[in-house]
């Protein structure tokens, strides 16, 4: 009885101090709830928890994506991927440069190799094009170096904390150890030689038949370092035996270099943001006509797609080596 | 004293060891040396013969048969043959030989090659003969007319009734020469050669190098090599002999390259037999043997009459002609592949321009076979290719003519200086040989390159090109340059200009000539020149200069007529102007007079159907080529160039002075807009075609040929043999002569004083510099590499860019804090540290959304807390 009563009576806590007297509940029932007037305090909290809660809300949510969902996308895109290049190697037409079979230029997103470090548990498709957006998939090819497993110097960039985070784990790598690459016309398999940070020389061009295969990834330092990737890490393998270079892009924009963003992603960004709040308006109206369950079932769906796309559409905004 | 005998026989060994490498260098002493290499002597030839020929009747005798008497005559003459160039030769080389003294030619044919040299009177043969002409040498190792290279059996074989046959009657011919079947050991004739009782035979048979007997009376007897239709022409001349006595033909040798039965090489000794036909002495007189000739000294052969056998290259075997013979002594140099075969330690390969390629000939040997040197290599490739593969270290050095981009560091040494001119094979109308020299504007370059020219009546049809003349020695203003050629006959291969489908600096030279003429560009913008000719419209307004020449002209005949051209659909103009990839190919057409326009009409009726081909070869007296070529190509092979419009009205020849002149006008690359820090002293020279245009004496085709090669990143090695090559080059290489290590004909020496003075002293600072390997000074801070730049191969398909920039240009280096370009650096060194990249947003945002969700989350509940106290909902 005594607990109902608590219940009943949310405004009794122990150790609170309210202007008002403590209410008898037996003789007083709980009173209706006071509606706010304009020009209160409390009008201002109010606001105040809203406001606070749609941001908690958006924070959590876009933890909850660049950590979890984001992996989900990413693992879906790996299989997608993978399924597709698997078939252009089957048929021969699995692109050898920045042209694909038919000579057009490649299109960013597309399987160009696949990559595979033991020591690390990974076994990943590399995209070609390294925005913020194509490394979302996976590790992606800086376009202006050659394909992995090819002569001369590549690059290939990938995430260490979002999305799947393949990289996070660079690292932990030692000389010696072997990554395999695996592309159009064979495979090769490098030997890393080092993990090469902010001040450590870089290693000369190979010539001939040898390859560099320079992994990008970024790491942090201090507490937490596993979400602060801010310093972008290397690690170089050669090889002695690669396969001859295929055509090359001459130079690739802004938004694919090392820790760049991706500013194209704001038109899209817009019109999704502005899909929200659509749908917000449209929940609020529906919500005086109709049954707020229905309301919501209907809505929830709606709801977590546009975030999920829009805070897809934030995450090509942020460094893509994050 | 042992050790002394010792030393004695170590020194004597190596002396003799040298010799026998540089063996090619001394020359073998020539019957009476002429000046710079040349060869000449004098003999006094003499026929015995009879005159007034005539049957006469012993009167004491009347039953007997008459008798025939004659009075005896004598022709005798002084004849002096020279050779310019007998010594170091390569194959395909030409040697100009002249004579004076000899018996005018008769019966003079339009071709002199090979058979059909053979209807003609008194000509003088050239042949090339396998051996010695010395007696005191073993009988297999001299001359002999069975080492003598003829293309066809008719030039060996002659069979003639018996009364006819002229040769048995030969005052000088032994009883083995009067022989029924003569030259040859009967049983060796074979069974496809039939020998009639009633006809006399002279076989000459052929001794293959590799031993080989060819009978030689027949097709099917003769070598290989002399199968009909093969890509060689012959180069066995029957050349004529000029009123005076004087003559001259230029004559190809052949080394075992290109003719393996014959075999001559730098280590098998063979000889220029000259003959001078001056008919065979006579034993007897009346009958054949005794004729004098059916043609009038200096006529043509108009093929009404035979030429008369006796008088006729056809019995140069014949030993009245056979001792008339003058024997040059043909000395070749070490062939191509010395180096492969002899060279010492694995070759470094330089890469770069063709114009190199006669000097790699001279200088290759000179590094290759000493132990002192590297094995030095040249190869042909593009400028811009060879640059990149320099750069990323695929290759020591490129050489090449132009600066190019993204050569910080890298330094451009002079190595020599030639050029290109046009090339031209045009014959004088009426047979009257062949022209000397020619005169070209950069209008009439211009014409020929844009296809201006239809070539034939069906290319007169696209539209734009009706009113053109049909091809260029029809044009007035080619006439009033070069008065005296044919003016009647029209010709396709007289209405192009042989040029490459490559890229090279060259083309780039050659169209900023074009460029800064204003006749030529107004021409090109479409303004008609004085005689209405105008441009095709494919080319018009065509945006100048460019590295590699377009064919842009599409323009396909309908209904021509011509089965092939209907049956193969195409474009027509650009199947005359065929352009070839590099200049050797343009030179050997042009030695071989044959055209690259490939309009010929093949029909195959086995298979029914209409092919397309190259055309055949010019015959002599109607020839008229023009080709793009390299000035040491051209005196190699004997090409002769024309001179160029420098100045207007000034016409500059593709010589020594030519050259100095536009080398004293060539002005460093970039002086003025250069920046202070950039060290000058690695830069080219580049010659401004505007200040060849001021110029009475510049020859507008001059191109330098650059070493370039990094000041720093090269290992040590690398960096001491390309500072070798270029005091090699500088010094040894740049002096005049035919010799392993010497200058060949067509490059200007590079000396300390005159105008080449600066190239000397460039050369001198490079090579400084590339030994010392120093970082450049005080790069700019922008840029340290964040990964190395290097492509590690050339790009293959075109690029999403223009082609070509891709592999070394990087963008400059990021503006934004947070990101950097990596790999902005432009050339890739190890001294390079990495460069901090680092982000903020990278190394904030996650904690803040964590740390901000949860303070925000933790404000929202408590202030919903706050709420429901105050008794709000």
């Amino acid at each position: 009885m005594s607990a109902i009563a608590a219940l009943r009576r949310p405004g009794r806590r122990a150790g609170s101090r309210l202007r008002r007297p403590l209410r008898d509940p037996l003789r007083d029932p709980m009173p209706a709830a006071k509606p706010i007037r304009p020009g209160e305090v409390e009008e201002t909290i109010a606001v105040a928890s809203s406001a606070f809660t749609v941001i908690a809300v958006i924070c959590a949510w876009m933890l909850l994506q660049l950590l979890v969902l984001g992996g989900l996308s990413a693992q879906r895109s790996q299989d997608l991927l993978y399924g597709e290049f698997r078939k252009e190697l089957a048929a021969g037409t699995a692109p050898t440069g920045a042209l694909d079979y038919q000579g057009k230029p490649l299109e960013p997103g597309s399987p160009v190799a696949l990559l595979s470090i033991p020591q690390l548990d990974l076994e990943q498709v590399v995209v070609d094009g390294t925005a913020s957006g194509d490394l979302r998939a996976g590790p992606g090819h800086l376009r202006s170096t050659p394909l992995p497993g090819q002569a001369g110097v590549s690059v290939v960039m990938g995430r260490a904390s979002s999305y799947g985070a393949p990289f996070r784990d660079l690292d932990r790598l030692a000389p010696g150890d072997a990554i395999t690459v695996r592309n159009a016309e064979g495979e090769v398999t490098y030997q890393v030689r080092s993990v090469r940070r902010a001040g450590d020389p870089v290693p000369t061009a190979p010539t001939g038949s040898g390859g560099l295969l320079t992994l990008v990834s970024a790491e942090g330092s201090g507490a937490l370092s596993a979400l602060r990737p801010g310093q972008v890490l290397y690690v170089d393998a050669v090889t002695e035996k690669a396969l001859p270079a295929g055509p090359v892009a001459a130079a690739v924009p802004a938004s694919e270099r090392v820790m760049a963003r991706d500013t194209s992603a704001l038109p899209v960004l817009v019109l999704l943001l502005a899909g929200v709040l659509a749908l917000v308006l449209a929940v609020s109206t529906a919500r005086r006509r109709f049954p707020a369950p229905l309301v919501w079932v209907l809505a929830t769906p709606l709801a977590i797609a546009l975030a999920w796309s829009a805070t897809d559409e934030v995450a090509r905004l942020l460094p893509n080596l994050m | 004293m042992r050790r002394g005998a010792v030393r004695a026989l170590v020194a004597l060994g190596l002396v003799a060891g040298s010799l026998t490498f540089f063996s090619a260098g001394t020359a073998t002493p020539a019957a009476v040396a002429a000046t710079g290499g040349g060869w000449s002597q004098t003999k006094k030839l003499t026929r015995d013969y009879y005159v007034n020929s005539r049957t006469v009747e012993d009167p004491a005798d009347p039953s007997a048969p008459p008798t025939v008497v004659g009075d005896q005559a004598s022709d005798s003459r002084t004849v002096t043959v020279r050779v310019d160039k007998h010594t170091d030769l390569q194959s395909r080389e030409r040697i100009h030989v002249t004579w004076s003294g000899a018996h005018p030619s008769g019966g003079r044919a339009a071709n002199p090659f090979g058979e059909k040299g053979l209807s003609q009177e008194y000509p003088v043969l050239l042949l090339e003969c396998r051996g010695v002409d010395d007696p005191s040498l073993p009988a297999a190792r001299q001359i002999r007319p069975s080492t003598c290279w003829t293309s066809t059996a008719a030039q060996r074989t002659l069979s003639q009734s018996a009364s006819v046959a002229s040769w048995v009657h030969d005052a000088a011919a032994s009883d083995a020469d009067r022989a029924h079947v003569s030259g040859i050991d009967p049983d060796k004739v074979p069974a496809d050669c039939p020998v009639a009782d009633s006809e006399t035979y002279h076989i000459t048979p052929f001794e293959g190098a590799d031993g080989k007997f060819y009978a030689g009376c027949n097709a099917n007897n003769m070598p290989p090599q002399a199968a009909a239709g093969t890509a060689d022409p012959p180069n066995e001349t029957a050349a004529f002999t000029a009123l005076d006595g004087t003559g001259s033909a230029d004559f190809e040798v052949r080394t075992s390259t290109e003719n393996e039965a014959l075999g001559c090489s730098h280590t098998v000794a063979c000889t220029l037999v000259v003959i001078p036909i001056m008919g065979i002495s006579c034993d007897a007189p009346g009958g054949f043997c005794n004729e004098t000739g059916n043609y009038l000294p200096g006529s043509t052969n108009d093929g009404s009459v035979g030429p008369a056998e006796a008088v006729s290259p056809a019995l140069w075997w014949s030993p009245s002609n056979w001792d008339n013979r003058f024997s040059v002594p043909l000395d070749f140099a070490q062939p191509p592949n010395t180096c492969s075969l002899l060279g010492q330690g694995d070759p470094v390969p330089f890469y770069g321009s063709e114009l190199m390629s006669q000097a790699a000939l001279q200088w290759a040997p000179a590094y290759c076979l000493n132990r002192s040197r590297f094995n030095w290599q040249a190869n042909s490739m593009p400028d811009e290719a060879a640059f990149t593969l320099m750069k990323t270290g695929g290759a020591a050095a490129a050489q090449i003519s132009g600066r190019q981009d993204g050569d910080r560091g890298i330094g451009y040494a002079p190595t020599a200086v030639t050029g290109w001119g046009i090339g031209f094979v045009v014959d004088k109308p009426g047979n009257a040989g062949e022209q000397q020299s020619l005169r070209l504007n950069a209008r009439l370059i211009a014409k020929l390159l844009t296809e201006s020219y239809p070539g034939s009546p069906t290319g007169a049809k696209r539209p734009g090109l009706g009113d053109n003349p049909l091809s260029i020695n029809l044009d007035p203003e080619f006439e009033a340059l070069n008065p005296g050629l044919d003016t009647d006959h029209f010709s396709e291969a007289a209405s192009t200009l042989l040029a490459l489908n490559t890229s090279a600096q060259l083309v780039v030279q050659l169209t900023s000539y074009l460029q800064t003429d204003p006749d030529a560009r107004a021409f090109l913008n479409g303004k008609a020149d004085p005689w209405g000719m105008t441009v095709n419209p494919a080319y018009k307004k065509i945006q100048l200069p460019v590295d590699t020449w377009p064919l842009l002209d599409t323009w396909f005949p309908q209904k021509t007529g011509n089965g092939c051209l209907d049956a193969n659909p195409g474009p027509y103009l650009p199947k005359i102007a065929a352009p070839v990839s590099n200049l050797r190919l343009i030179s050997i057409a042009l030695l071989l007079g044959w055209p690259n326009v490939n309009t010929l009409c093949d029909y195959d009726p086995s298979a029914n159907i209409y092919k397309i081909g190259r055309i055949a070869q010019q015959g002599i007296g109607q020839r008229f080529m023009l080709g793009i070529v390299s000035l040491s190509d051209a005196q190699r092979y004997g090409i002769r160039v024309a001179s160029l419009q420098a100045a207007k009205g000034a016409y500059v020849a593709g010589d020594n002075a030519g050259m100095r002149s536009a080398v004293g006008l060539m002005d460093r690359v970039g002086t003025s807009r250069t920046s202070k820090r950039e060290d000058l002293s690695l830069r080219p020279y580049d010659l401004d075609q505007a200040k060849v245009r001021r110029s009475r004496t510049a020859y507008p085709g001059t191109m330098a040929v650059y070493t370039a090669a990094k000041t720093y990143g090269l290992d040590k090695t690398t960096a001491r043999h390309v500072g070798q090559f270029i005091s090699v080059s500088l010094t040894e290489g740049q002096k005049p002569g035919r010799g392993n290590g010497q200058l060949p004909a067509g490059y200007l020496p590079i000396v300390d004083s005159g105008p080449t003075k600066k190239l000397y002293d460039a050369a001198l600072a490079v090579r400084r510099a590339v030994l010392a390997q120093k970082p450049p000074a005080a790069a700019t801070p922008t840029s340290p590499s964040t990964t190395p730049t290097s492509t590690g191969g050339t790009t293959t398909g075109p690029s999403t860019a223009a082609p070509g920039n891709a592999p070394t240009s990087a963008a400059p280096p990021g503006a934004a804090p947070a990101s950097r370009q990596p790999g902005s650096g432009s050339v890739a060194t190890a001294a390079a540290k990495t460069a901090p990249v680092s982000s903020s947003l990278g190394s904030g945002l996650l904690p803040l959304l964590l740390l901000g969700g949860l303070a925000a989350g933790l404000v929202a509940s408590v202030s919903r807390l706050l709420l429901r106290v105050r008794g709000v909902r």
